[in-house]
């Protein structure tokens, strides 16, 4: 008997648990099949900005990294390995694989520089390393030849040395931002041409003291109001 | 300071730093310059300059390496400041309008008219006639004499100043929970705290050499800084975490935070219980937008557990529905300031003060300083920033206030008393109501109860709230408009004498900035043509009206004469102020000067020699010791965005402009990366409206609107459903648009806050 009602109540369980478990299955499977759409920003957070603060995680290694004196890269070099001044740099070492993505093989060394024995350079740093495509910009010279030669002049780089509005300000930026707001990426570190090398680069917030000048394209003439009372 | 090179110069720019011959390369050899020291012309920071000169002519700009604020930093409005002084359009000459034209005329006619026309008013109208409103960038001297001339020799209440857009609600504060002025603690905090947290505050581009200081105790030390905000900026970028909060519940989540901080066992009992009362005033206390609005709060103490009760409304749950932040940020916030082993300073400037109810804000983050003790110690401390020179030193301090003498105030007959005894008047002269604030002033224009008006180193046509208002009544013929200024404004535009100003460098004077420091600087080039120092002409009009005998300074040396006069007022252990030689000799001193000594934590007794032997800490403001904490509830904005006006309308300035831009504007290099103002948008409002960037967008308000280029992701990011403003261009007024609704308590108005439409234009 003690037996048998064993056996009616593990079944009446069962029963029980089947039941509930059907139920709470069925009525979840009437909820509307849902995937949460996670929203993501459109933009970019005011890249502008973002961008200064960017590597300053290295800035004081950057502030105590002895120079080497011996692979020094100048302001000459850097200005001529682009096509004019602002241009993106072309590509001037021979590329491991043609069918990579940045990602895989530029970054290696364009993300946080180093010295590369083959080249006997320090690699410069991308101040954009979020762009992997790095070919839709940067094109390798395969060739010293040309289709056929043209004529057109170079845009005069900015100067060192004379972009101070007093004497001893600091210098004013002669060079467009935009995709370049990360300032320590080419003035910071050792494969940073030597006259453009900060030697401050634990200040981090460059554009306390620094002013840009070259913001707008077309020129920006002085501030000058309708009311004037002097010559009246 | 030697006759150094050129060369040397730019090496010498920032201490420590060397610069290879490379970098050095182009920058003119053989200048020879001579250095003077002196303090920064623009914002309420401080910083120690050295200025350049040559051949009479200021040419170079440097920060002050022996200057604790700045230790040798600028920022790019530091660097080039001088540039503006040789403007093409610089006021050199007084002009006087007649028959609608500008008229030169020589300055000593010019002040002969002020001077008789101030005294005609007075006599055909009365005392309470005549007005001045001068400035937080007025030098103490300058704002000295001012108070002198209108409350001890014609005996009107009549003078308040631009501090009263910017300093009020941080005044009533600090008044209201400590009862004596000005922050406790000083930059040094900066070396010593382990957090910093800004309240609706972008130091990095309103305060940026305080941010430098900042971000380099944060490499350096790990030093974390949490910025709490309605809008993303360049600070944003910068900081470790940022919070963003719907405009205006800034008052909850405080309320918030001091919940968590109870229910947790955070509170600092000790600390409470000995140096702290609890205190609620009036609530729903208005707006202050109708004419003739009049406020006054009925403290009422309370305790500890009627407190705890009333914050049983702010639970973060219930305040992270409407405040927009989420209750793991309240809980994070409170966290910080409740660990007992972090140090904290919380710094705020507009964000707090430009608010309908900025004493409650101010109240509201000093109970949370109050309730973990985390006060008055290096490292540990509410740090209210100001945002002009002297908005400290002479607004705040000298009391260039319709309620302000340069001790107390005018309510109190012990303070009259004392004002009459060293200005030498009798007491009964100068009268026991106070009259116009700021707001107030420029509606008694418009009205017409005001018939002389004289305004001195502020530009109130650009930046008073609601212009479409002001401008109008000010040119009304009702009201005889005297402007003293270096270059020309909007506000000068509608005078009927301007009275051409010396540049900061080209008078001698004195500011007072944030942290208490006072600082002093001699003349270094002279001014162009007529051109006077506000003080003096100040002088030379109280001359003309009959009040010498009250003003018997000399014009070579008004400034010491004046300053020494000034000194007897604060006079103690409270407030003593640094003699005349220590500063001339120092990079600024910081009062309390005891004993030749500045005091940085005040309220300390570990510090501050004015506490009482065995109290640890004295809030010898309040008459108990005791600072109070202060039941503040949220209460609404004084207009909220709805059907017709959908947007939030903020505004604030950016790192190259000062103010009304009419010193930066005039500083080519800072124009020229910032030639105009602009209104930001969300992108993805921007998107929704069909917005892209640059497009002439209109801005609307149910005051006035405006019209500027749309600016999307570039210098900020403003919180959807709102749009951000910088009011510093004069050819895109703003302040038509804003509101001029006022902290009832303060009377300082809202920019931040009003509802406007927009549109293409």
């Amino acid at each position: 008997m003690k037996k048998r009602l064993g056996i009616i109540s593990l079944f009446v369980l069962l029963f029980i648990a089947f039941i509930v478990v059907w139920n709470f299955s069925y009525q979840t499977g009437l909820e509307e099949a849902y995937i949460p759409i996670e929203k993501t920003a459109t933009h970019s957070y005011i890249p502008s900005e973002r961008g200064v603060f960017e590597r300053s995680e290295f800035a004081l290694e950057y502030a105590n990294m002895p120079i080497d004196k011996n692979h020094q890269r100048t302001l000459d070099s850097y200005y001529d390995n682009r096509a004019y001044h602002g241009a993106p740099p072309s590509i001037p070492h021979t590329i491991k694989d043609e069918k990579s993505l940045g990602g895989n093989t530029c970054l290696q060394c364009h993300e946080n520089g180093g010295f590369v024995e083959r080249f006997d350079a320090y690699a410069p740093v991308t101040p954009h390393p979020e762009m992997i495509n790095c070919r839709q910009c940067h094109v390798a010279q395969n060739s010293e030849t040309l289709f056929k030669p043209a004529n057109m002049a170079k845009v005069h780089a900015p100067k060192v040395g004379v972009n101070n509005a007093l004497i001893g300000t600091p210098p004013m930026i002669p060079h467009q931002i935009k995709m370049r707001e990360n300032c320590l990426s080419c003035h910071a570190g050792p494969a940073a041409p030597k006259e453009i090398r900060v030697m401050h680069p634990e200040r981090i917030n460059c554009r306390q003291c620094h002013v840009p000048t070259d913001r707008l394209v077309t020129e920006i003439k002085a501030f000058t109001r309708t009311n004037s009372y002097n010559n009246e | 300071m030697a006759k150094l090179s050129a060369m040397t110069a730019a090496a010498t720019m920032f201490p420590g730093i060397l610069f290879a011959s490379e970098q050095e390369e182009g920058i003119p050899d053989g200048a020879n310059l001579d250095w003077k020291k002196g303090p920064c012309r623009f914002c309420g920071v401080g910083c120690g300059i050295l200025v350049g000169t040559e051949k009479g002519k200021a040419v170079a700009v440097k920060g002050d390496p022996n200057c604790s604020v700045n230790k040798g930093l600028l920022c790019v409005k530091g660097y080039h400041q001088t540039m503006c002084v040789q403007s093409k359009d610089r006021l050199t000459h007084a002009l006087v309008k007649k028959n609608g034209k500008y008229v030169q005329t020589p300055i000593s006619e010019a002040l002969d008219l002020v001077a008789s026309k101030m005294k005609e008013t007075i006599a055909a109208h009365g005392k309470d006639s005549v007005a001045m409103y001068t400035s937080g960038q007025s030098t103490i001297p300058e704002g000295y004499v001012a108070s002198k001339l209108m409350k001890g020799a014609i005996g009107t209440n009549n003078l308040d100043c631009n501090a009263r857009l910017c300093m009020a609600s941080a005044v009533t504060g600090f008044l209201t929970t400590f009862g004596a002025d000005e922050p406790m603690g000083c930059y040094e905090d900066i070396d010593h705290a382990d957090y910093f947290i800004t309240w609706g505050n972008n130091m990095a581009e309103m305060h940026p050499v305080l941010f430098s200081r900042m971000l380099e105790q944060k490499t350096r030390r790990g030093a974390k800084i949490i910025d709490f905000a309605t809008r993303t900026t360049r600070s944003s970028t910068a900081s470790n975490r940022s919070i963003l909060f719907e405009p205006q519940t800034d008052l909850a989540v405080a309320n918030a935070i001091c919940n968590e901080i109870i229910n947790n066992g955070w509170v600092n009992k000790s600390f409470v219980e000995k140096h702290c009362n609890f205190s609620k005033g009036l609530t729903n206390i208005g707006y202050g937008t109708e004419d003739k609005f009049k406020f006054k709060d009925k403290p009422e103490k309370i305790d500890f557990a009627a407190y705890k009760e009333f914050l049983k409304d702010y639970t973060p749950e219930k305040v992270a529905k409407y405040s927009k932040v989420s209750v793991k940020d309240i809980k994070y916030l409170a966290s910080i300031y409740g660990d007992p082993n972090k140090k904290v300073v919380s710094y705020w400037c507009m964000g707090m003060n430009q608010h309908t109810r900025g004493t409650w804000m101010n109240n509201l983050v000093y109970n949370i300083h109050l309730l973990t003790g985390k006060i008055s110690e290096p490292g540990n401390g509410p740090f209210s920033l100001t945002g002009q020179p002297s908005a400290c030193g002479t607004a705040r301090e000298v009391g260039t206030f319709t309620h302000k003498l340069p001790k107390g105030v005018v309510m109190n007959e012990k303070h009259r008393r004392l004002a009459a005894k060293i200005w030498k008047v009798p007491y009964e002269r100068i009268p026991a109501k106070p009259t116009y604030h700021a707001t107030e002033m420029f509606r008694a224009v418009d009205r017409g109860d005001i018939k002389f008006i004289w305004t001195q180193v502020t530009n109130p046509l650009v930046s008073l709230p609601k212009t479409s208002r002001y401008r109008p009544g000010m040119e009304k013929d009702s009201c005889f408009v005297v402007v003293s200024d270096v270059f020309p404004t909007p506000t000068s535009d509608v005078a009927d004498v301007i009275l051409p100003a010396s540049w900061h460098i080209e008078k001698s004077g004195l500011y007072g900035n944030s942290e208490r420091r006072t600082q002093h600087w001699d003349k270094m080039v002279e001014g162009p043509g007529d051109t006077t120092p506000d003080a003096w002409m100040t002088i030379e009009v109280a001359k003309r009206m009959g009040y010498g005998d009250l003003f018997p300074y000399s014009e070579e040396n008004h400034v010491e004469e004046i300053y020494n006069e000034y000194r007897q007022f604060h006079e103690g252990k409270k407030h003593g102020m640094a003699p005349l030689e220590v500063l001339k000799k120092e990079s600024g001193a910081i009062w309390p000067y005891v004993d030749g000594k500045s005091t940085q934590w005040r309220f300390n007794e570990k510090y501050d020699p004015a506490c009482k032997e065995g109290s640890d800490f004295d809030f010898y403001g309040k008459p108990d010791g005791k600072a109070v904490i202060w039941q503040r509830p949220y209460e609404p904005a004084a207009e909220s965005p709805d059907n017709e006006y959908p947007f939030w309308l903020n505004t604030g300035r950016v790192i190259e402009h000062w103010h009304t831009g009419s010193m930066t504007r005039r500083i080519p290099v800072l124009h020229k990366a910032m030639p105009s103002a602009y209104v930001e948008f969300h992108p993805e409002d921007a998107k929704a409206l069909g917005i892209r960037n640059g497009e002439n967008i209109k801005v609307t308000s149910r005051r006035g609107s405006c019209v500027l280029p749309a600016s999307i992701n570039e210098r900020g990011l403003p919180t959807k459903g709102q749009v951000f403003v910088p009011f510093f261009d004069e050819n895109m007024l703003i302040n038509d648009v804003t509101l001029d609704a006022f902290c009832p308590i303060s009377k300082e108005p809202d920019y931040k806050k009003c509802a406007v439409k927009v549109e293409k234009a």
